[in-house]
């Protein structure tokens, strides 16, 4: 078996970066670092798949996982947040240890194993390849393994309705419009025309930002409950302080005490 | 580049041939499934459970029969070998339709709630959050639990039929995976639900790495996965043991991490625990009775020829399986961990069954499969019954008494007890008479003597169980509630099979005797 | 497996003297039909069977003695070697490349177990009438006691050690139910889970016999390990001979799993009667006989059920001395008395027709002391210690004729059952060469002794000497289904033996099923032992007669001396049960446990922890085991491929 001198080269940068990348997806802190870590590696094993003349395989491998599950991957970790981070502090003794310890064990067996084992001459490309690539892949799959690869719609189906059921939340109740809420309002009579909209000052405008009522004091209501919650309601002293500054140029006072109160929230 | 993608004429492909009527019992559940996820998405949220109950119970019925009265005599290796369609194959699959069915029965069970009582109402609510309340209070259902099961029985049926490592471990994934959702949907304590879910989906995936990779050793050896080809490669090969053998073995170990055999059962108990009751019955029967039956496959159909690597470690897997569980089995306080030790101990009860090697083998196995199958749904099935404060009661000290409070069920369990520990004119007797036998017969003379001996141990455990609930007296508010038909059913066949299975079973070891060669 | 045509072949030819049953012994299956079918109407009937169940089952108990009867008539029509019959009853258990039919072996051993069952058994069904008359849930208690019935013809009937196996397993839940039965008290229960688990270690070796078995001769039944004996190892024969006698020391409370018996009697009076004296606690005696083939062919486990028998006949007698609760007293009397038959059992054909003839005659006297007791404890508000009896002779005048009798057949009385079986036994023991009939001829004749002495103290302190009442109790004579039952085994205990013994109708009837029948001569000449025997006889009663007729007896147990401790905590055989058994079956557990825990398990407290506890901690938790989890997959993984790596 010989290897051309541009595929060892090949072989001899983009490996390490495979493993490289795979590293990363088990070491990194961050999930997004493990993500790219995967890409990376993912994307190289398509390069090394097309340089052994299996292009089909290897645009695929590029297509289906770099492109489509890790950007899936990526979403998800978007949408939990990129700075949730789990605890990495181990805290059964000994757990890393052991663990490394039996990782390389397994390691050294397997190794010795393949590297004991006298195996036999490769059939080579050609015969896998005698009537194209694309082909062969297809006769492969919708020929000898057709079974198995029909039964895996039995696992995305079943996976869809994992996800509907552990993530999905039935909608229990009609989705209320606007008229059913205008209705609502008045019916109960708070806040007939609306809850106020968050504060727009002259440089500034955010949904964190509350309005001012007509004393100055922020007003509540214009926060959605959400950010009051968490206690991410935005100042606004420094906002009226420009407003003032602005209104004093013009030459139209405000009322002193609105300038001193602060927002308690902040 | 373009030679390669150049369009070579695919004229001479030939579309694989399926026998259908082979495998017709596989499409009927499969293909209920997907009606079943059809009436989800379109059926209204009120009539889903009687829909759904009716489509899965008529279509495990159906695929049964379909199974006994036409499937058994179109016997065949189909889809291009990815499937075998023998008598190992049909016996254990119309075993899962059955216990599916049963088990099915348990898992329905409504109580007095519109929904399945087992189930939460809305899986996807933070336990204990508004809306969880909300969707309780709305009449929420998670009737996706009946396709969920159909799918897992489907991989149950192709599990042990595979005729390729490929297949296998599709299947094997496509029985776990609604495993994995099931367990995680308990509608009491669900926390505990979703951390057993949790474990088991990792583990598991760990144990399918496992597989991956001996599939993969294999794949070197053999150059093919078809367990025919393998068994053919196994003599002409030479020079490559050090690959066959951990390939082998690696197989194995997820094999019989879906068995609970130790080192590979730690995910049991608690799974076990956290699992919705009837789903841990469902799983306790209908997995094993799979996995076993790939295991079978493997070792007898592929690995024949190389049974002097792997059979030693094997038994020293059956042996350990039987010590630890009947051990650990001793000190536990929760009825369903309880279980779970007694299920690990069945494991290596029925491991020193496939290590018999032969005919016997196969059927002593697949008739103790049968047994411990219908005792446990129904034992899984009455622990769901009793219940503590709205909860269910399932610390050992909450059934105490039960024998005077509930007479019948008590008595239903006190049986199922003493059929575990193996008592006469059980099932738990004929079975392990049969796989202890066959072990006997094929030099496992030492292994039927720990099997002799853990039984006696863990017959101790059992029948705790029994002097609690009839001499303690009561203690708590454990009350137990009135079933509907479904679960008195399950439990009624249950107690029945075992019961029959320990007075007359000749039938049946007829039938797994006669069931029990595989097509190579 | 070419065993296994030679054993079929032997078969075929050895089954030429085995009859299909025919006529009456082809309805042989109802006496065990009969009394099942009691129970399972019993219980499950329901309530409305609380008023007539107990007749009901009373009277199919009777029913199935006279099926008994019936078939025994119709084979003493027969010629002696014409007897034996086999009824086949269906095909039971093809696995593993055997088949396994069962089937009722009707012979004359069977036979009379079958006599002795049905009848001691109705006897007590009947005393049972009135001694539950008043307890709320007799229908339950009648429905076990039918169950039992039908579990111990089973086991005698049986044609194959697994069927057996299946009669002695349901014996063994019966009696376990029974013991129980009385269960508000905590006492009563562990007791019933003590003998339930001392019998599991019994029942394992019995496990083990049949699987030996198996492996040896490839059959269980009794026809085909009979013929098969001659082709197998001396070794594979000891282990069979060994392990089984490990079952028959479980079930009869032969030493060293003795330690059930005892507490055994927290059980109502006629269950200790009928099960814990006169059949099941016999089980292996019967096992043993039947067995007779392979400890024929295995001389060393012959000889270990020699030792087990002589152990016990003196350990259960020495305990007897020193116990004040009358039933515990009996039990310790029983152990001893099964030790004789074990003994006989185990010095082959020359005793194995003694052995069933004392068994006979013990069911008889034991069981009607038993129901003496039953009787004193009625009118004594259910006290059971002696030392509070005490003149009871006139108050009770059936109970203590009917008892005299059985106490006076019990310690060999001249011309009584147990003077005919007993001495019999001890005759048997001293046949043969060496130091073993000197050995076991002795402990024989000891125990006779010592039974003499223990018997008499008993009956002595409860129905002589000076009243020690305690101040409420009106000691009454019992009704008359109590009474009669009684009569009739008194009578029993008086004339059976004779009927029997001195006219060889026992021997003769059993020599086709057991053997013997040639002359042997004692090391000593018969006059010598008997005369023996009854000078120690008579030492032992005026011993007892001095310390406990002519003192008086205190009411508080005197301290007492290193002996009668160590007797009165049955010669510590729970501490011994619990430094070599119990003790080391924990620490394994709790290391096993701890291991779990520790390293592997954890998630009980986590479990908890979880519930209650903060997010963080769930987190900390769910990761947490799971990592471990996955480490002993690992090992798991990493041992078995290292194992193999290193083995090739």
């Amino acid at each position: 078996m010989t290897v051309g001198g541009a595929e060892s080269a090949l072989f001899w940068i983009a490996g390490p970066l495979a493993v490289a990348g795979a590293l990363a997806l088990l070491f990194a802190r961050k999930a997004v670092h493990a993500a790219v870590g995967m890409a990376t590696a993912m994307i190289v094993l398509g390069i090394f798949y097309i340089a052994q003349q299996a292009e089909f395989l290897g645009v695929i491998q590029i297509f289906v996982y770099s492109g489509a599950v890790m950007m899936l991957f990526l979403f998800v970790i978007m949408l939990i947040g990129v700075d949730s981070s789990d605890s990495l502090v181990e805290t059964i003794r000994g757990q890393r240890w052991a663990g490394l310890l039996l990782a390389a064990g397994l390691a050294a067996i397997t190794i010795a194993g393949i590297g004991k084992a006298a195996f036999g001459t490769p059939r080579g490309l050609a015969e896998a390849n005698k009537d194209g690539n694309v082909s062969g892949a297809a006769r492969l799959i919708f020929g000898d393994y057709v079974w198995a690869f029909e039964a895996t719609s039995a696992l995305l189906i079943t996976a869809a309705l994992g996800a509907m059921l552990l993530a999905h939340r039935e909608r229990l109740t009609p989705k209320a419009t606007q008229a059913d809420w205008s209705r609502e309002r008045i019916r109960s009579g708070e806040n007939v025309a609306g809850l106020p909209a968050p504060g727009v000052y002259a440089r500034h405008n955010a949904v964190d930002t509350p309005a001012l009522l007509p004393d100055g004091s922020p007003a509540e209501l214009s926060i959605s409950r959400v950010l009051r919650a968490r206690g991410q309601v935005g100042t606004t002293g420094a906002l009226t302080q420009v407003t003032q500054e602005i209104e004093h140029e013009v030459g139209d006072e405000s009322d002193e005490q609105a300038t001193t109160r602060k927002d308690d929230d902040a | 580049m373009t030679a390669a993608l150049s369009s070579v004429p695919a004229a001479d492909f030939v579309a694989t041939k399926v026998e259908y009527a082979a495998v017709l019992p596989m499409f009927i559940v499969f293909g209920m499934a997907l009606v079943g996820v059809l009436v989800e998405a379109f059926a209204p949220r009120r009539v889903r459970y009687p829909i759904q109950l009716v489509l899965t119970l008529g279509g495990l019925v159906a695929a049964f029969l379909v199974l006994v009265l036409y499937s058994r005599d179109h016997q065949a290796k189909t889809a291009g070998g990815a499937i075998v369609i023998d008598g190992p194959a049909l016996f254990l699959q119309g075993t899962v339709l059955v216990l599916g069915a049963v088990g099915l029965l348990a898992m329905a069970e409504r109580l007095d709630s519109a929904a399945p009582d087992t189930f939460t109402q809305s899986g996807s609510a933070v336990p204990g959050s508004p809306q969880e309340a909300a969707a309780v209070r709305m009449g929420a259902t998670t009737t996706e639990v009946f396709p969920l099961v159909l799918f897992a029985i489907s991989g149950m049926m192709m599990f042990p039929a595979a005729g390729d490592l490929l297949t296998m471990f599709v299947a094997l994934e496509v029985l776990s995976l609604p495993l994995y959702i099931l367990t995680g949907l308990a509608r009491r304590r669900r926390l505990l639900s979703q951390e057993a879910s949790l474990k088991y989906f990792l583990l598991g995936a760990f144990s399918s790495a496992f597989f991956l990779f001996g599939s993969a050793l294999i794949y070197g050896f053999a150059g093919s996965v078809r367990f025919g080809e393998i068994a053919k490669a196994v003599p002409q090969v030479g020079g490559m043991d050090s690959i066959a053998v951990p390939g082998v073995l690696l197989i194995a170990v997820g094999l019989l991490f879906k068995i609970g055999a130790v080192p590979f059962h730690s995910w049991t108990p608690d799974v076990y625990q956290g699992a919705p009751t009837p789903v841990t019955g469902f799983m306790a029967a209908c997995t094993k009775i799979a996995a076993f039956g790939a295991l079978l496959r493997v070792l007898y159909v592929a690995f024949e020829g190389l049974r002097w690597n792997w059979q030693p470690v094997v038994a020293v897997v059956a042996a350990l399986t039987m010590i630890v569980g009947a051990v650990l089995s001793v000190t536990q306080t929760d009825v369903k961990r309880l279980l779970a030790y007694s299920s690990i101990t069945h494991a290596g009860f029925v491991l020193v069954g496939v290590l018999a090697m032969d005919r016997t083998g196969v059927s002593s196995t697949m008739f103790y499969l049968v047994a411990y199958g219908f005792s446990t749904i129904a034992a899984f099935a009455l622990i769901a019954l009793v219940r503590s404060s709205g909860s269910e009661a399932t610390h050992l000290s909450q059934w105490a008494g039960l024998g005077k409070s509930s007479p019948v069920l008590a008595g239903a369990f006190s049986f199922l007890m003493l059929a575990f520990a193996g008592i006469p004119l059980t099932s738990g007797f004929t079975a392990k008479f049969a796989v202890f036998g066959a072990a006997i017969a094929h030099d496992g003379t030492w292994l039927a003597v720990i099997g002799v001996l853990a039984s006696a141990v863990t017959a101790f455990v059992y029948v705790r169980v029994i002097v609690l609930m009839y001499f303690s007296e009561p203690s708590g508010d454990t009350a137990v509630l009135t079933p509907s038909v479904l679960t008195s059913t399950a439990v009624t066949i249950g107690v029945a099979a075992t019961l029959l299975l320990g007075i007359v079973p000749s039938p049946l070891l007829d039938l797994a005797h006669d069931s029990s060669l595989f097509l190579p | 497996m070419p065993h296994l045509s030679t054993a079929a072949v032997l078969v075929a030819e050895s089954t030429g003297t085995v009859h299909d049953a025919t006529g009456t012994a082809s309805y042989a299956w109802l006496l065990v039909a009969l009394p099942l079918a009691g129970a399972a109407i019993l219980l499950l009937g329901g309530k409305t069977l609380n008023k007539i169940g107990p007749a009901l089952a009373t009277g199919l108990s009777w029913a199935s003695f006279g099926v008994g009867v019936a078939i025994i008539t119709e084979m003493l029509g027969r010629g002696a070697e014409e007897r034996a019959q086999h009824l086949h009853l269906y095909s039971w258990m093809p696995a593993g490349g055997f088949n396994l039919d069962a089937g009722l072996q009707l012979d004359q051993l069977s036979l009379t177990f079958v006599m002795l069952i049905t009848f001691v058994g109705s006897l007590i069904h009947v005393y049972s009438l009135g001694y539950m008359a008043h307890d709320p849930d007799k229908r339950r208690f009648f429905a076990y006691l039918n169950l039992f019935i039908a579990a111990m013809l089973l086991l005698v009937l049986a044609d194959s050690y697994l069927l057996l196996f299946v009669g002695w397993e349901g014996v063994g839940l019966a009696s376990y139910l029974l013991i129980g039965f009385w269960n508000w008290n905590p006492a009563y229960a562990t007791a019933a889970n003590k003998a339930f688990i001392v019998n599991r270690v019994g029942d394992a070796g019995m496990l083990l016999a049949i699987f030996t078995m198996f492996a040896t001769f490839g059959r269980v039944d009794f026809a085909g390990v009979n013929a098969a004996v001659g082709n197998a190892s001396q070794g594979a024969l000891t282990a069979i001979g060994l392990l089984l006698l490990v079952g028959a020391c479980g079930k009869s409370a032969q030493f060293p799993l003795q330690s059930w018996l005892g507490d055994a009697m927290a059980g109502p009076t006629p269950v200790s009667a009928l099960i814990h004296a006169a059949t099941m606690v016999t089980a292996g005696v019967y096992l043993i006989v039947r067995s007779s083939a392979i400890f024929d062919a295995a001389p060393d486990a012959r000889l270990a059920v020699t030792i087990v028998g002589a152990i016990t006949l003196l350990f259960g007698a020495i305990v007897g001395c020193a116990k004040d609760d009358m039933k515990k007293a009996l039990a310790a009397s029983t152990m001893s008395q099964i030790g004789y038959m074990v003994l006989a059992a185990g010095l082959g054909p020359v005793g194995y027709a003694f052995a069933i003839f004392h068994l006979l005659t013990h069911g008889f006297f034991k069981a009607g002391m038993f129901l003496g007791a039953g009787s004193v404890m009625h009118g004594m508000n259910d006290q059971v210690d002696m030392r509070r009896f005490g003149g009871l002779a006139t108050f009770m005048k059936i109970t203590w004729i009917t008892f005299g009798l059985g106490w006076l057949a019990i310690i060999g009385f001249p011309g009584l059952s147990g003077f005919w079986s007993k001495d019999k036994i001890i005759e048997s023991a001293f046949v043969g060469d060496g130091w073993r009939p000197w050995v076991f001829g002795l402990a024989a004749l000891i125990g006779a002794g010592i039974t003499a002495f223990y018997m008499s103290r008993l009956f002595f302190m409860t129905f002589h000497g000076k009243r020690r009442w305690t101040e409420d109790v009106h000691p009454h004579e019992s009704p008359a289904t109590m009474t009669v039952p009684m009569m009739i085994l008194g009578f029993g205990s008086a004339f059976l033996g004779l009927a029997l013994g001195p006219t060889g109708v026992i021997t003769d009837w059993l020599e086709p099923v057991v053997g013997g029948g040639e002359e042997h001569h004692p090391v000593l000449a018969v006059p010598v032992i008997t005369g023996l025997t009854l000078v120690l006889v008579a030492g032992g009663v005026a011993l007892a007669w001095l310390r406990y007729l002519r003192d008086a007896v205190p009411v508080t147990p005197p301290v007492g001396s290193v002996a009668t401790r160590a007797a009165r905590r049955d010669l510590f055989q729970d501490d011994v049960n619990e430094a070599l058994l119990a003790r080391p079956g924990l620490h394994l557990t709790r290391a096993l446990v701890y291991a779990d825990n520790k390293g592997v398990d954890g998630a009980v407290g986590g479990t908890a922890a979880m519930i209650g506890g903060t997010s963080a901690r769930i987190k900390r938790v769910q990761n947490g085991y799971v990592r471990s989890y996955a480490l002993t997959m690992l090992l798991g993984v990493v041992a078995v491929l290292g194992v193999v790596w290193v083995v090739q």
